[in-house]
């Protein structure tokens, strides 16, 4: 009688020829093209959420935020796929018997750790991206100390893996994609596909993450992203992250007692919301652009944060503390760095597409600043202080 | 290129230990352990689960498929595979809050829906055009009929 045939698979019981480098490294390019534009966008986040900027973050162009945080969720995105079949072209690997050479095997180890960070920190960072841009949040770590960490250890990997494999990726670049030099010897069978058509195949599939998702960013795609995590439909027309309900703003935010606070060291002025309405308005359009990704644009009309700091003779350059009605949370209060504290488009908002700040959306009053992280767009503003 | 790759090397090492002492240096231990545990996770939950549901899906699958149904039958799969994976947190709305309807507000399961029907009449029109094509462009040279190994 023959013996169950449940045993671990060898790296030779894999035949299919698609699982070949020559297919591994035309989908690791794309790969880590996705990775690096995700690492650098997702550098530039993390710095314009710094306090402290040595280099002033610009507020130029407007829209900058939105392109570098769309693009980063999307080659995010679009990476899914490609991870995948990277991962499937290669699998056989795994089961590859260890060397028996103690100096071989010692290589070998630091090879297949070096992979093991590699594929951890890519599973990881495309997974809580994901989480995150869907405000999914089923852990108890921090997600932008983790994420910009594992960022890095997964970029150091990822170079690490290109300098292992450069031999390799260049002849199998340089040649044929039905090349067979690179191939496993076992690795002969015709697939159901050719590896021209795997390809083709994997690039159908980045693009159609793509399309279901993108819409949460690019408005026309609005309609085929059934999987955008929203509509952009929302008060006045953009999308809300942080309601009134769950900041607990309510109450102090309608009540007749409200007054922002204009403080420069001992100089102080308080104002009604009619008392704002009464000064010069501006209207400007700005993007709202979430960190999670989503982003959507409106006019905003209110009061230039520079024209409130003169009213205390607050000097230009200096950095504004914005401090919200909201009792706590790590947002309640933030800091205008100089440069968009003085930029004319830096706004107290008051309306929105021409209806008053819907409660939502901070009334009765809120920042809004050209090319600045969502998350630093303070809602229910009551105090702008400088410091003396 | 010996010297480019130890140079190339050397710089993702340093890249990838400041990414560790960025990950030890700014969270308590429960939540490093928390964050280990999810890095786990990942490889597990691929290797262990994922790559081999894939493996037998192609064994067992694809050879009660007509051949001529075989390779459009993979381009819907992979496409609708890896696209369905990525939208898990949307189509659970595990991240719904009830004081934020602009937030997850579309009806996604119709949405995947809707998504899986056009790629599977996608698939379905291509089998039939290669079927009336009379196997030009069969899957195999020769058509042995042999099912597909992983």
């Amino acid at each position: 009688m023959r013996a169950l045939p449940i045993r671990l698979p060898a790296e030779t019981d894999f035949r299919s020829r698609l699982r070949s480098a020559a297919v591994t490294a035309r989908v690791g390019t794309w790969l880590g093209i996705c990775f690096t534009i995700c690492f650098a966008t997702g550098l530039i986040s993390h710095y314009a959420q710094n306090v402290s900027q040595p280099i002033p973050f610009p507020t130029n162009p407007s829209w900058g935020y939105r392109v570098t945080q769309g693009l980063h969720v999307v080659t995010g995105t679009a990476a899914v796929p490609l991870l995948l079949v990277k991962l499937w072209t290669v699998y056989p690997r795994l089961f590859i018997r260890p060397p028996k050479n103690a100096r071989r095997l010692l290589l070998e180890v630091l090879e297949r750790g070096s992979i093991a960070v590699l594929v951890a920190g890519a599973i990881f960072q495309l997974a809580s991206g994901l989480a995150n841009s869907a405000q999914w949040y089923p852990w108890t770590f921090s997600f932008r100390a983790t994420h910009y960490a594992i960022a890095w250890i997964t970029i150091g990997a990822l170079v690490v893996h290109i300098a292992v494999k450069l031999p390799i990726i260049r002849g199998a670049l340089t040649s044929d994609v039905e090349d067979t030099a690179y191939d496993r010897p076992t690795a002969t069978e015709d697939g159901p596909i050719s590896r021209r058509g795997l390809l083709r195949t994997t690039w159908l599939a980045g693009g159609v993450a793509v399309l279901v998702t993108a819409g949460s960013t690019v408005p026309m795609l609005r309609r085929v992203s059934v999987f955008g995590v929203r509509s952009g439909d929302g008060p006045a027309g953009i999308p809300i992250n942080k309601s009134a309900a769950a900041a607990r703003v309510a109450p102090a935010a309608t009540s007749s007692a409200y007054r922002l606070t204009v403080a420069y060291g001992e100089q102080e002025v308080s104002m009604t919301r009619g008392e704002l309405l009464a000064m010069d308005q501006s209207s400007e359009s700005l993007p709202i652009a979430c960190v999670e990704g989503w982003s959507a644009s409106g006019t905003w009309t209110g009061v230039r944060v520079r024209a409130l700091l003169d009213l205390v003779d607050a000097p230009p350059g200096s950095e504004v503390r914005v401090v919200s009605l909201q009792e706590s949370g790590p947002y309640r209060q933030t800091v205008l760095q100089g440069n968009f504290a003085d930029d004319d488009r830096t706004l107290l908002a008051l309306s929105l597409n021409s209806e008053p700040l819907a409660l939502d959306h901070g009334y009765p009053a809120r920042l809004i600043a050209p090319n600045r992280p969502g998350v630093l767009q303070t809602k229910w503003v009551s105090r702008l202080e400088v410091a003396a | 290129m010996r010297t480019t790759r130890v140079v190339v090397g050397t710089i993702g090492v340093v890249v990838g230990a400041f990414g560790v002492w960025l990950l030890l240096s700014r969270q308590d231990v429960d939540q490093l352990v928390d964050a280990a545990v999810w890095l786990a996770a990942g490889v597990i939950l691929h290797d262990g689960v994922l790559a081999i549901a894939t493996l037998l899906i192609g064994a067992l699958v694809l050879p009660l498929l007509p051949r001529a149904a075989r390779a459009p039958a993979v381009v819907g799969f992979v496409v609708l595979g890896s696209v369905t994976l990525l939208a898990v947190p949307v189509l659970g709305r595990f991240g719904a809050r009830p004081d934020n309807v602009t937030l997850l507000d579309r009806d996604y399961v119709v949405g995947w829906v809707a998504l899986a029907a056009v790629i599977v009449v996608t698939v379905i029109v291509a089998s039939v055009l290669r079927s009336r094509a009379g196997g030009a462009h069969g899957p195999r040279p020769g058509g042995r009929r042999r099912p597909h190994r992983a």
